[in-house]
């Protein structure tokens, strides 16, 4: 049986590494609110990525896949980047002071927020937590992956599969 | 517009869409159910240490900003009212799927179905971020229910066209072997 597979790690990395760093970082992670949003369009973006990159019609399972890989990278990202903003408290409050200055509402539970973040902090509760947050944005990102291949997995009609061959002279340049 | 359809819609029942659908109506349900759990188990003296679980647990997927969250026995439940809003909707969908879909096709819904239903979410949210206005917690939850119905057509689609073409693999795996064999 020979089907064709894409190659889902590298947009899976890429677009993963970049939507955990967003969604652990203080000020960015407030986005993560509307379902979600960096982990969903993280995945719907990864998809689009594979999209451009396979030459044939993606399927659904490649969405939830490659989703679902991607949240799994950005679960791991998330993770690394809370920790190394969780110590650092003083800066936490820092920017969070800037929001403020700019105009950006702090939500009343700020402080519950903080304190909950140093309370699981040994290396068991970070392992745990990283465990749940892998399920669950593996879960959201395959959702995301799936939503991405309705969006972008089709090729438009007539377009050709396979790519071009070398150019062979001048005349292909022009 | 032709939405996609999964390898499986030509051929008979779907074993894949119904074991899916039984799999998400599960979780769907223990996820509700944690969310709820959380402040119930916050106004128990013996029980702070597992509701601050559960928050925490929720925390990496939801704000969990009290004012804009429903409250049960006097504390916020783990996630805020569009979240809410957006598992409620998704269960309700999980609930509608086998009357819209059944379990032989596993189809997903066109791009202008999603931007339709995206849309009233996406405007609040926005305007909300932008300063624009502050919505009441009930159409936070609305905008986000009427978004979370149209979900499990996509994740139920997806997991199933996705444990399908798995078993397919494994099982032409099985047949290569086979063949190898004699």
């Amino acid at each position: 049986m020979n089907q064709q597979k894409p190659e889902y790690l590298r947009p899976a990395l890429i677009v993963g590494a970049v939507a955990g760093v967003l969604s652990g970082l203080p000020a960015f992670s407030l986005l993560n609110c509307i379902c979600c949003l960096w982990i969903l369009g993280g995945a719907a973006i990864a998809v689009k990525i594979l999209s451009q990159a396979t030459a044939f019609v993606l399927k659904p399972s490649d969405g939830a896949l490659e989703g679902a890989l991607t949240g799994i990278i950005a679960a791991i990202a998330h993770t690394l980047t809370t920790l190394a903003f969780k110590p650092d408290m003083e800066t936490a409050r820092r920017v969070l002071d800037w929001l403020s200055s700019i105009g950006i509402e702090q939500p009343s539970n700020i402080d519950g927020i903080l304190e909950r973040t140093t309370a699981f902090m040994s290396p068991a509760w970070i392992i745990l937590g990283l465990f749940v947050t892998a399920i669950m944005y593996a879960l959201v990102g395959a959702l995301g992956g799936v939503i991405g291949v309705s969006l972008f997995g089709k090729k438009p009609a007539g377009a050709a599969p396979p790519p071009p061959p070398p150019s062979s002279g001048p005349a292909d340049a022009a | 517009m032709n939405a996609p359809r999964t390898a499986g819609a030509r051929g008979g029942p779907l074993r894949p869409v119904l074991a899916v659908y039984l799999g998400t109506a599960a979780g769907t349900l223990a996820w509700l159910a944690a969310i709820i759990l959380a402040p119930w188990l916050a106004a128990g003296r013996s029980t702070a240490r597992a509701a601050a679980l559960l928050y925490a647990a929720f925390s990496p997927i939801c704000h969990q900003i009290p004012e804009r969250c429903f409250q049960f026995h006097g504390h916020p439940l783990a996630v805020c009212g569009r979240c809410l809003g957006i598992y409620a909707g998704f269960a309700l969908g999980l609930a509608l799927y086998p009357l819209v879909r059944g379990f032989t096709i596993a189809r997903l819904p066109s791009a202008r179905v999603f931007i339709l239903v995206t849309l009233p979410m996406a405007v609040d949210g926005t305007a909300g971020a932008l300063g624009l206005w502050a919505s009441p917690i009930g159409l936070r939850f609305a905008t986000g229910a009427v978004w979370g119905v149209l979900l499990p057509f996509y994740f139920v689609a997806g997991a199933a066209d996705l444990l399908r073409t798995r078993r397919a693999r494994r099982e032409a795996r099985a047949l290569e072997n086979q063949a190898g064999k004699t």
